[in-house]
């Protein structure tokens, strides 16, 4: 318990909150991460009941063992060119933290490709790139890792707060 | 006495003849001999009287053991058995003898029952009439608690040794101590009360940093602990198989915690701390009673219920004055206020709490007579107590500085003169203004000690005496039958989890369908396998059911809440009104309870101020003084229905009509039968009343009503016969879990209609349709025009029928309003259970959840009032483009 204190207090505040094991996946030729303490389940692709009045990238909710939850297209999301499902489409149910608690949202991605343990040292800040389409906050950082770059994301400003202010919005 | 005794030898005489012309075998004969025995026990008096019951018990359990087939059905049993009246006859004739009572013994053990003389004698001391025996409920509480306490003690203290500052902790054993404390004193069960005391006593001294908690505090402590559970337990062992009480010596370790407290003494002067009642500080002007929130919270939630027990305890004392179970039943929670609110240093509400409790001691031992003007004391007592601790809770959330002082000396003086027979005479009741009950002005002087009960509804002035007429016929009706209530054991359980569980057997029905309807499976012709489905069948359906029923309450306590509503109404109204209740046993979802409470009040208001007439009127039509509210519950085909009926004067409905057309709610010269023109009054702001009386008339009550059923997916209506009555109707769902649902398609889309706003369903005719500038669609249904709602185009569906007459139109009833929404098929009715979309999607329009339909896909289930307003939104957003 101490040890872990001590090191965690020599780190930055946010690298402790970054250091850890990802999941990765593919949307089109990016790679993306995800803290894998987020990540409750992996599940193919399923029907979809399309819900009314919903921005473009809520496809709807699905059935989870008896839960509703809804499912959102992260492709959609981050305004990337749509593509067909496929067998490799997967749905990766995140535990999100709201406002109003801890709720399960399901985000279609293209592909997942493995489980990373990925150190402060190789994580490096979201570079700033100024001007519109981009929000930093949705960023944890990123890891390069042999020669590959991934984007950490910060899945409670992706589809968390921010996701559910904006679909406020848009409704 | 001497009757008594004569009662007693008579009845024992009986007995002996019957057990000598008895035949083995002959167990009805046996039957009749129990019946005398149960005689036998419920008479009083008679010397030895103890050792005489204690036999007779033995007796009793040994014929019992003989018709269960333990002991032999033969000659001897019966000859020994007979042995034993005789036994029993020389008890009674000569008074206690240890031969004779062992002889008794032996005769028993011939016939292979096992008694020891011992048990008998041990009876001798304090036998059934212990004074902790006399409320079983609250000693069976007290037992229970007393353990669970005593281990959390003892866990608690051993934590404390570790870390001797952790306040929670000495919180938590100075509670249990002071509960224990609290609830052994109202049991008579004074050792154990004097050593939770003095170690109550101790660990305030620790609590407040004026004593260490070191390890010969701890040991004093568990060593207290541990003699009271051995005591607790002696008293379980006595009220489960009877025996004599001996406490135990406590005195050692009395002394050992005055030893420990005088150790400290040279420091600090010895302050009484807490719970003195007797001697309580003037209420400082900071509440202190802020430090401990926890408790403080749930003393609040607590006294809430407490508060609302006493006030039906009370009502149900008007009728029965000289029931002492009710009066125990008053006096135990107002004692439990005062217990705690000492504690917490809530001194005004300790100190009207304590009052109020001398007064209903006093009346329990029969110092004082009950009479109407202590019932009314007790019932503005219990409003202003909950004034008071309303300003706590206030406190509580707002801070300090919102605290009031209350000034009771009124309600004090009030009961000491009622305590010294003093008469009162028009005492200037002045209630605080926030307490809900307006008092007549003049007190009618209280009747005089040892009044007959009878007298006492007479004694009343006469508006109170009418009131006291109603609550009388109320409470006659309300009160359970059954005195001998079996508790059984209960446990708390979190709403959250059970929620949980109601919907995992929930998700185990649908699987076990999905499973069962497999086409693999279905093919599959086994009769084993059938005969296996259908079993599971069973077993689900029973866990279903069980689960469900977990969540329901009887819908009693709410009704009982009106009793007191009536009560008051009829008083402010003059008039006499009876408030009758059936089905109170009904159960309802509890999460339903809270909900229904505001619109049954207002339907219960409307019908004591519109419908019931004041007695001359009622006189005048020929109809008995009293009016009746009748008030009941019952389960009819999927819905709980509730029923306000009373026999007023009906509902006006042609002065209905006059406001509405007034209003512009109808045309002038259209068609409307009665019965819609009544249920018009459920439409906002409509009030047909003349004058706007204190009680109702404002026009918010009706449709308050009707909002709040349809929020709870139920529905509303009047009937009325004019002259006769009118009679509300509620019906409700069964369970707010799972609703009944038209599924219906539309494109690949199904969504689920709740079937209780669904009024019919056609394909519409072309001849029928119309449209107001190309736009405006409308649908003639039964002569009256109902707008078209398209739901694809509402909800964006591709790939729908767009014609009208192909498709099916369902008309749909939400607030009054009616829609046809057109659909392109129903494919059938089912029942769903109901599942948020989660915070994700809360709020989308027209959409109240979801649910898992049969193939495991979700499907939407349609919120009518938010889908009617976005369809008539789109509607202008088109109109405004334009």
């Amino acid at each position: 318990m101490n040890e872990v204190e001590k090191v965690q207090g020599e780190l930055s505040h946010v690298d402790q909150e970054r250091a850890g094991k990802y999941l990765t996946f593919n949307l089109a030729s990016e790679q993306y991460g995800i803290g894998i303490l987020q990540v409750r389940e992996i599940i193919g692709l399923m029907e979809i009941t399309a819900v009314p009045h919903t921005p473009s990238y809520v496809k709807g909710v699905i059935n989870l063992r008896g839960s509703v939850i809804p499912v959102l297209d992260l492709r959609t999301k981050f305004n990337m060119e749509p593509t067909e499902y496929n067998d490799r489409t997967c749905i990766i149910v995140v535990e999100v933290h709201g406002e109003s608690g801890t709720l399960l949202v399901g985000m279609i991605v293209d592909s997942v490709s493995e489980v990373l343990n990925i150190t402060a040292e190789e994580i490096e800040p979201p570079p700033s790139f100024g001007g519109e389409g981009l929000d930093v906050d949705n960023f944890l950082g990123m890891a390069k890792i042999k020669g590959d770059v991934k984007i950490l994301l910060n899945v409670d400003n992706v589809i968390g707060r921010s996701g559910l202010s904006h679909f406020a919005e848009s409704s | 006495m001497g009757e008594m005794k004569q009662d007693i030898t008579g009845l024992l005489d009986e007995l002996a003849i019957k057990i000598m012309v008895i035949e083995p075998g002959d167990l009805s004969a046996v039957g009749e001999i129990l019946e005398i025995l149960e005689k036998l026990r419920d008479s009083e008096g008679g010397d030895g009287q103890a050792v005489l019951q204690q036999m007779l018990k033995s007796f009793q359990e040994a014929l019992q053991a003989l018709i269960m087939g333990e002991l032999p059905d033969t000659a001897e049993s019966y000859e020994q058995f007979a042995e034993c009246i005789g036994r029993m006859q020389e008890i009674v004739r000569d008074g206690e003898d240890e031969a004779v009572i062992a002889a008794f013994c032996s005769h028993l053990n011939a016939i292979g029952c096992a008694l020891d003389p011992a048990e008998l004698f041990g009876a001798e001391a304090a036998g059934e009439n212990l004074p902790f025996l006399k409320d079983r409920e609250l000693l069976e509480c007290f037992i229970d608690e007393s353990f669970e306490h005593l281990g959390s003690i003892e866990s608690l203290v051993l934590e404390l040794e570790k870390n001797p500052e952790d306040s929670e902790a000495i919180n938590g054993v100075f509670r249990a101590f002071h509960t224990i404390k609290g609830t052994s004193l109202s049991l008579d069960l004074e050792e154990i009360s004097n050593l939770a005391h003095a170690t109550e006593n101790l660990l305030s001294e620790v609590r407040s940093g004026r004593f260490p908690m070191d390890a010969e505090t701890t040991e004093v402590v568990l060593g207290v602990t541990d003699t009271l559970i051995s005591m607790v337990s002696h008293v379980r062992d006595i009220s489960e198989n009877g025996g004599g009480y001996t406490p135990a010596d406590t005195s050692e370790q009395l002394a050992l915690i005055d030893q420990l407290m005088g150790e400290k003494e040279g420091k600090v002067s010895a302050q009484a701390v807490v719970v003195e009642e007797e001697e309580m500080a003037v209420p400082s002007a900071t509440p202190d009673f802020l430090q401990d929130i926890d408790l403080l919270s749930s003393f609040i939630s607590e006294a809430f219920e407490h508060l609302e027990s006493i006030e039906l305890n009370v009502l149900e004392l008007e009728n029965n004055p000289e029931d002492l179970e009710i009066i125990n039943n008053i006096f135990r929670p107002f004692h439990t206020v005062k217990g705690v609110s000492g504690f917490l240093n809530l001194m005004t509400i300790n100190k009207l709490a304590h009052a109020t409790e001398n007064l209903l001691d006093d009346v329990r031992n029969g110092k004082i007579a009950m009479n109407s003007d202590i019932i009314d004391i007790v019932l503005n007592v219990g409003d202003f107590l909950r004034t008071m601790i309303q300003n706590v809770s206030e406190v509580l959330d707002k801070g300090p500085q919102v605290f009031q002082e209350y000034d009771i000396s009124e309600f004090v003086d009030r009961i000491q003169a009622v305590r010294s027979g003093t008469e009162m005479i028009a005492s200037p009741v002045t209630v605080s203004e926030s307490a809900e009950v307006t008092q007549p002005a003049v007190q009618p002087p209280a009747a005089p000690e040892g009044d007959a009960p009878g007298q006492i509804g007479n004694a009343q002035a006469a508006p109170s005496a009418k009131a006291e007429n109603t609550a009388k016929k109320t409470t006659s009706q309300a009160a359970p039958p059954a005195k001998k209530k079996k508790i059984g054991a209960a446990i708390k359980v979190d709403v959250e989890k059970l929620d949980g569980l109601v919907n995992a057997v929930g998700e185990l029905v649908i699987m076990q369908t999905l499973v069962r309807h497999n086409p693999l499976v279905a093919g599959i012709s086994d009769p084993k396998l059938n005969k296996d489905f259908a079993q599971l069948t069973r077993i689900t359906t029973d866990l279903q059911k069980t689960a469900m029923s977990m969540r329901m309450v009887p819908i009693r306590q709410t009704f009982q809440k009106m009793t007191r509503l009536v009560r008051d109404l009829s008083k402010k109204t003059g008039k006499i009104v009876n408030l009758v209740m059936e089905g109170e046993e009904t159960e309802i979802d509890r999460n339903m309870v809270d909900s229904i409470y505001d619109p049954l009040v207002h339907m219960i208001r409307n019908s004591v101020d519109h419908g019931v007439q004041i007695p001359e009127q009622r006189l005048q039509a020929g109809k008995p003084e009293a009016g009746t509210v009748k008030l009941s519950a019952y389960q009819k085909g999927g819905h709980i229905i509730i029923e306000i009926a009373d026999d007023g004067e009906g509902v006006n409905t042609g002065k209905i009509k006059e406001k509405a057309i007034e209003r512009g709610l109808i045309q002038e010269g259209a068609s409307y039968t009665d019965h819609e023109v009544n249920n018009l009054i459920f439409l906002p702001g409509f009030s047909t009343a003349d004058k706007i009386t204190d009680v109702s008339g404002r026009g918010v009550g009706m449709d308050v009503v009707k909002r709040g059923v349809e929020n709870l997916r139920g529905r509303v209506e009047l009937l009325s016969t004019p002259g006769e009555g009118s009679l509300f109707l509620m019906y409700l769902p069964l369970t707010l879990a799972i609703i009944d649902g038209i599924v219906v398609r539309v494109g690949s889309e199904r969504y689920i209609i709740p079937t209780i706003a669904i009024r019919e369903s056609m394909r519409p005719q072309m001849e029928n349709y119309n449209t107001i500038q190309g736009k405006g669609e409308t649908l003639l249904v039964r002569d009256s025009l109902v707008p078209v709602i398209r739901l694809y185009s509402v909800f964006g569906v591709e790939n729908a029928c767009t014609e009208i007459a192909e498709g099916i139109t369902v008309i749909i009833e939400n607030e009054g309003r009616q829609r046809a929404l057109l659909v392109d098929e129903l494919l059938g009715k089912q029942e769903v259970v109901i599942k948020s979309l989660g915070g994700y999607m809360q709020d989308v329009q027209g959409v109240a959840g979801g649910t898992i339909l049969g193939d495991g896909r979700v499907g939407l289930i349609l919120d009518l009032a938010g889908l009617i307003s976005t369809s008539e939104e789109m509607a202008a957003g088109e109109g405004g483009n334009q």
